[in-house]
This record gives C-alpha cells, structure tokens and sequence, in this order.
C-alpha cells in the first residue's frame, strides 16, 4: 500500500508505520512538548553552551530565557568565516566555550556542549575538541550534546541521543534495592502503579524526572533495576543498563490490560486485581458523559496513542482522529486492531502542508481533544493537556487519564493561551 | 570574544525575518532546512502564527540529500505544495547546509517558475544574520521581482520596514495631505504592496526597508525619508544610550532630544546601519562591545534584556523589542511613535 501524499487517510487504507508521503512541513503552534534546553536542563547544576549561527541559536536561547534560565546557558555563535577555513571551527568552538566558562560567576560541574549539523558537515573533529576542553576544565564533566536535525529523518532524533550522553555521564552503582525510572521527562505521577505498587513493597524509587540535586542524579546508577517509560529515552537508558549491568525494562504507559499486567509483572510487583474492573467502570461512567461527540487525538499526549484509540473505541467511545505523522512500531497490535475494528478513524498528519488551513470547528458540537496538537487542529477548547503520557501508568494512571478527560469534557481551556507556550510542566515565566 | 553571548540572547535571524516580512502577502515561503528554523520562527519571533495564515514551510532536509545535493525532492515537494495550497508567488530561503554545499537557489526558482507557472524568487539568507538583513533582503528581492511601474497617486505614501518584529504596536500616523497607498507589510496585502510604485515619498520606519527604498527611488524615481527625518535633529555625544534597532533608536532619540533637550546616542545592535546614524551614534556587535559601551552609561534605554549587561549605577529605561525578547515582555511593548508611552524625564 503506497504511503498517503495527502494531509489524512482512513486507517485502514493506511501504510504502517509511515502512512504519509514526506514533503514540505508545516509546524503547527502548539509547543508542549520538550526539546533539547528543557531535556538538558533535567541535570542539576548543569549549563548549556550552544555553538550555532544566529537563527538556530534564536529558539534554543528564547527557550532558556522563557524559562528563566538564562543563567545556565550560553552561546557561541558561528559565522561564514568559521565555514571558510580549515580549523576554524574547532577553534571557534573550543575558544568560544572557554571564553564563556571562564566568565561564569563559578565555573559548573556539568556542562552539556552542543555542536550543530555544520560541526559534522565540515568534517570538525569532535573528539579533539572534548579532549581540549578537558585539559582546560578538567573539574567539568561534559556532555556530549548535539544540536543536528539533518539527522534526524534517517536515524535518531537529536533529544534521543541528548538523553543517551546525559546518562553517558552517570556513574556506576551498587545494587541498594532499588528502582530507577529513567528517560521520561514527565515526573512519576501519584497515579501511576509502577510506583504505587513498588513503595507497597517498601522499595525504593529514583526518578530521574525529579532530579533535585547533581548528587541525586550521580546516584540514579544505585539500584537493581531500570525502568524506562518512554519511547525517546530508550536509547539512552539501553545503552546505560548495559554500562552498568542493571536490567532494564521498557514500560510506557499503554491502555492495553494485558500489557500492564505483565509489564508490572517483569518488575517484581502484583497488579491491582480490581483494576480492570474500575477502569471499565470509569470508562463506562466517562461514556455517558461525552456520549458520541467526536474525540481526537494527537501523538504528543501518550506515547501508545493508537492503545488509548483502541481502548476508547472499544468501549464506545467515538474516536474520529488520530493526529500522528508515523506511527511507534511497537504499536503494530493496536494498528491492526483498529484496522480490523474501526477501519474508517481518520490517521492526520500534523506537518503536511494542509495543516495550515486553520482548523476551526465551526459546528456546535463539543469536540474533546487529547493532546495540544489535536486541540489546534480541531480548533477546541477542550481538550486534555498533557504530554508523554502525564508520568502515569497502569490502571491507576488509566483512572486518572479518564478523569482528566472527564475535567477537559466539562471546564473549557484558553487554548490559545496555553498551547503555544514551551516545556510543558517545566518552569515558564510568560 | 565577540562570538560569545554568556546571557544575553540573540535577535530574531535572517530567516524569521525573511518569513515575517513577507508574512501577509499571499505566497508560500519555503525554508530549505532540516527542522526547527519552523518552529523558532513560529513560537518566538511572529505574532500572526496562530491566527492568521501563512503558508510558510520548511524542506526537511535530510543528510543524505544535502551531501548529495539532491534537489530534485526539494524542487518536487515545492510544485506539490504549490498545486494543493495555490500561493499566489513562491519565495525560498537558505540555511547554513545549502548555503554551505552552494545550493543553485536562483536556478531553482526558475524551474519551479517553469513547472507552477507562479513567480519564484531567491531571497539571500543563510542563518548566520540578524531579521534586518533577512526581512531587508525579502522586501528587496520581492521588489525586483514583482514591482512594475505605474501611475502616481498624488500625495501617495509607503510605509516600508513595519513588521511586528519592530512595529508590534505601532500605529503609523499618516500626515496630513499624504494618503497610504501600502504598508510593507504588516496589516497589509499583496494587492496593496503592488500599489508600491504609485507612491510619490517611501517612508523608512526600520532599517529592514531602507534597501527596498533605495531600489524604488533609482527604478520607479521614490524618494524616500527616514522616519522622523530622525537625522536632521542634531544630537551631542552623552552618556545616555538607546540600545536597539538603529531607526527605531534614532527616532526615539530624536524625539527625546526635541521634547526634553536631552542627548540620546543611539548603540545599533543590530546589522544594517549604513546612512542610518548620526556622528555621536555607534555599532556594536556581540554582548562584550555592547557591555563596554554600556559601561559608562547614566540612562540606557532598551530592551529589558540589556539590562542584564547594564551597569548596575544606570537608570534602565524599558523599551521592549519584540526582535529581542519575543513573547517575554510583549505586553509591555509600546507605540514607538509615542514617546509618552515608554519615556519621561525623572
């Protein structure tokens, strides 16, 4: 089945997991979610030097100073002449950086570089200017950051391999009993089982989302297991398990029952054996609530979104949209159900170019969005606002999620208020 | 080093400024880059995003195309985009990667002129610069395009440079006798930027449209003033700063000079500056110049971010720059042309 080159397809004339054509790309304003500054920004103490021209430069800055960390991050700006003669980049580079540390009121700890997409088109020897800089800082620890989206289409996504060189800098731990849940940047919320089910059994919790202090995420290898629940982290969070010889298990929050069930089996502990049943009651209660107005939902809200399509659907509710531009391979079951089950829900793109028609919902049906994205498309101001799935899981993060669709159906949001603003959950002084 | 910003932000780039001056004129704006010169764009440096179409784009370049120097996806993403979103011209703008592999951008254009049949230009941008050389360089390349000659309209007046990245909140005030033919370009129009070359005077509100003013003056004989005629007041060396935008600066300064008698000297931050100070005025380039010479300063008036670099024993007037500090202080941004709004002797 050849992939769509328009702005939306019927699932199940959809191609899995890329069901559209690439093209031009818009981008819609809606900004929840995180990106390298909010991401990098999870290690305390750190500071974050960029080395890019101008206008790359402008969305990473504008991001700290929104959150008022203007502080922690600095910035080396290149020009032509740094693409003009050999060496000169890494010159800029390493010159720029010390230049910057050497002002700071002291000089930090941690301190994430990031190179750009012309650092690698110009063939800059990356490793020479790590070695320069450690000789001349060698107090800091430096994280090898990226800032390079060319990247990104045919491989990993600059955030993915951020994560991978934060946790680079961990250390090894002992085993003291504990969890660490790691690569999600959404703090573990109180609904959610994994963390519900693991302090029933008096272990302890690292959480890397809630990193207060640089010791704290030095000590994030002391445990026996990893958990990582989201599909960005995994690269990271594999790479360290196997560093420091911890197991590792990838969890994100799914709607899926069985799933969940053995899920928390793999990391020691016994689901609620009344949780399928109050998630059905919930849903049922929920149902009769919202009845048939048409829900849509976007990607940025829960890592499963085609698992929440299903489990919705499933149980009556009347999911029209699914706003994704590929789909996670690892959802291919839930794919093929909703193929199979409820062929005509609409799969929509959010960069195709269509996309900047504004989406306005001019009938008088209340439509519920999950997600930012969905909530600009389908022009609503109810809508859930959430990314990465919230920090819940399980059938309580299931209950919860029900009940914030409950509050999003009945309290209308200033969308255009909330949506374009950056790093959802993160500090912002708009 | 003046590469260096340790706290100070950078302005809005010369590919949001090519993107918001030819925001509201119909055509479809397409950035060859990988990804997040949309999103920067969108989210800090344009006012319109959410409300208002535009039909402004990125490629998505990927690393093997730029290697390659694939064109061809580019080339056919454009006249597919173009088919289903019918833009009324098409304009692209460069990125450090083609600027760096030496993208034909102006034989591009003419092949999507061949295969749309819409006008395609080339505007010069490569990142590496400020919104005045991106917006100046967009309103400049859009002239020689799609500018023709026309009749006059007596008393005809074109406002050129007036983006929200400078003029937020301003309302031009047209003067007596004198009747708008366009305004370049915001609350504007293709139909209406057309009009251009039936103005008898172009009057400079930002360094961003001083270029396409010198083209109209030696194309279609457009004289054309600075406004304010900000110039013509003279004004003393002092140690009272206006940080920012140079015309913007030196209107202010001027009409501070004719209401208070105080000096104001200007310190451009920003690129385009040529014919556009006065002896007293200077240029600084990166945060350690514009530190140093703020390290005397009595009165600075600026953005609140230069406050962040100002000598404690300064009084910091605010005058928010939307290029500057985006959606920071944009409630706080004033009618430039209203010197009571943002200025008042202490």
């Amino acid at each position: 089945m050849p992939t769509s080159s328009d702005d939306r397809i019927r699932i199940a004339e959809a191609q899995f997991p890329k069901p559209f054509t690439g093209g031009l790309e818009f981008n819609a304003p809606a900004h929840g979610t995180w990106n390298i500054v909010h991401i990098g920004f999870k290690i305390p103490r750190a500071h974050q030097i960029y080395i890019c021209a101008d206008n790359c430069m402008r969305g990473v800055v504008m991001t700290a100073a929104e959150m008022g960390e203007l502080s922690r991050f600095s910035s080396v700006i290149l020009e032509e002449d740094d693409m003009v003669f050999a060496g000169r980049l890494e010159e800029s580079t390493i010159e720029g950086v010390t230049d910057v540390l050497n002002s700071l009121p002291e000089v930090p700890p941690v301190v994430i570089v990031f190179p750009v997409c012309v650092h690698k088109f110009m063939g800059c020897d990356i490793n020479f200017i790590y070695d320069e800089l450690s000789k001349r800082f060698p107090d800091v620890k430096f994280v090898r950051g990226f800032m390079d989206p060319v990247m990104q289409k045919r491989g990993t996504t600059p955030d993915q391999r951020l994560r991978k060189a934060m946790f680079d800098i961990i250390p090894e731990g002992e085993k003291d009993g504990s969890v660490t849940v790691i690569g999600c940047d959404m703090p573990l919320s109180e609904d959610n089982d994994i963390r519900i089910l693991l302090e029933a059994k008096g272990i302890k919790i690292r959480d890397e989302a809630a990193c207060r202090t640089l010791e704290d995420y030095y000590a994030l290898g002391c445990c026996d297991r990893l958990v990582c629940s989201y599909p960005a982290g995994l690269l990271g969070t594999t790479a360290l398990a196997k560093r420091i010889d911890k197991p590792l298990t990838y969890i994100p929050f799914t709607f899926g029952y069985d799933a969940i069930d053995s899920d928390l089996k793999e990391i020691g502990v016994t689901p609620d054996p009344d949780g399928r049943t109050s998630c059905d009651k919930a849903a049922s209660d929920l149902k009769m609530l919202i009845g048939d107005n048409e829900i849509a939902i976007d990607y940025t809200a829960v890592p499963r979104p085609l698992s929440l399509a299903r489990f919705l659907i499933s149980r009556g509710f009347n999911v029209k949209k699914i706003y994704l531009d590929a789909i996670d391979p690892d959802e291919k079951e839930d794919f093929e159900w909703l193929v199979s089950n409820a062929p005509d829900t609409m799969l929509c793109a959010t960069m195709h170019v269509k996309g900047r028609r504004l989406g306005k919902n001019e009938s008088d049906e209340k439509i519920l969005a999950i997600g930012q994205k969905a909530a600009w498309f389908e022009g609503t101001e109810y809508f859930v606002n959430m990314i990465e799935g919230g920090g819940l899981y399980g059938y309580a993060g299931i209950k919860a999620f029900l009940k914030l669709m409950e509050d999003a159906f009945i309290v209308p949001k200033d969308t255009e208020d909330i949506i374009p603003r950056k790093g959802l959950g993160c500090c912002c002084v708009l | 080093m003046k590469k260096a910003y340790k706290i100070l932000p950078v302005y809005t780039g010369d590919v949001s400024g090519f993107a918001s001056a030819l925001y509201e004129l119909g055509g479809m704006l397409v950035i060859h880059d990988p990804s997040g010169c949309n999103s920067t764009y969108n989210t800090h440096d344009e006012v319109r995003w959410y409300r208002q179409e535009a039909l402004i784009y990125i490629s998505g370049l990927n690393d093997i195309d730029a290697i390659t120097g694939n064109d061809d996806k580019f080339i056919n993403d454009i006249v597919r985009a173009a088919e289903d979103m019918k833009p009324r011209f098409i304009a692209l703008a460069n990125s450090p990667l083609p600027y760096l592999n030496g993208t034909d951008f102006k034989g591009i254009s003419r092949i999507v002129e061949d295969r749309t049949g819409l006008s395609c230009f080339y505007v010069q941008t490569n990142a590496m610069h400020d919104y005045t050389k991106g917006a100046s360089e967009a309103y400049l390349a859009f002239a020689k395009k799609m500018l023709k000659k026309a009749d006059k309209i007596k008393g005809g007046i074109n406002i050129l440079g007036a983006t929200p990245l400078d003029h937020v909140n301003t309302e031009f005030v047209i003067p007596e006798g004198r009747t708008l033919v366009s305004n370049w370009s915001y609350k504007t129009s293709l139909d209406e930027v057309l009009k251009a070359p039936q103005a008898e005077l172009n009057l400079v509100v930002s360094s961003t449209g001083l270029a396409a003013a010198k083209y109209m003056k030696s194309e279609f004989g457009i004289p054309y003033e600075l406004i304010g005629n900000y110039l013509d007041v003279k004004r003393e060396k002092s140690h009272n700063y206006i940080v920012g935008e140079p015309v913007i600066s030196g209107y202010a300064a001027a009409a501070i000079k004719k209401q208070y008698g105080t000096d104001f000297n200007v310190i451009a931050t920003t690129e385009i500056t040529d014919g556009l100070l006065s002896e007293c005025d200077m240029k600084c380039h990166g945060e350690d110049e514009i530190r140093q010479a703020l390290s005397d300063a009595e009165v600075i008036i600026g953005d609140p971010m230069f406050e962040l670099i100002s000598p404690k024993s300064a009084r910091f007037v605010r005058l928010p720059h939307f290029a500057m500090s985006g959606r920071l202080f944009r409630k706080e941004i004033p009618d430039i042309m209203r010197l009571e709004d943002y200025y008042h002797e202490p």
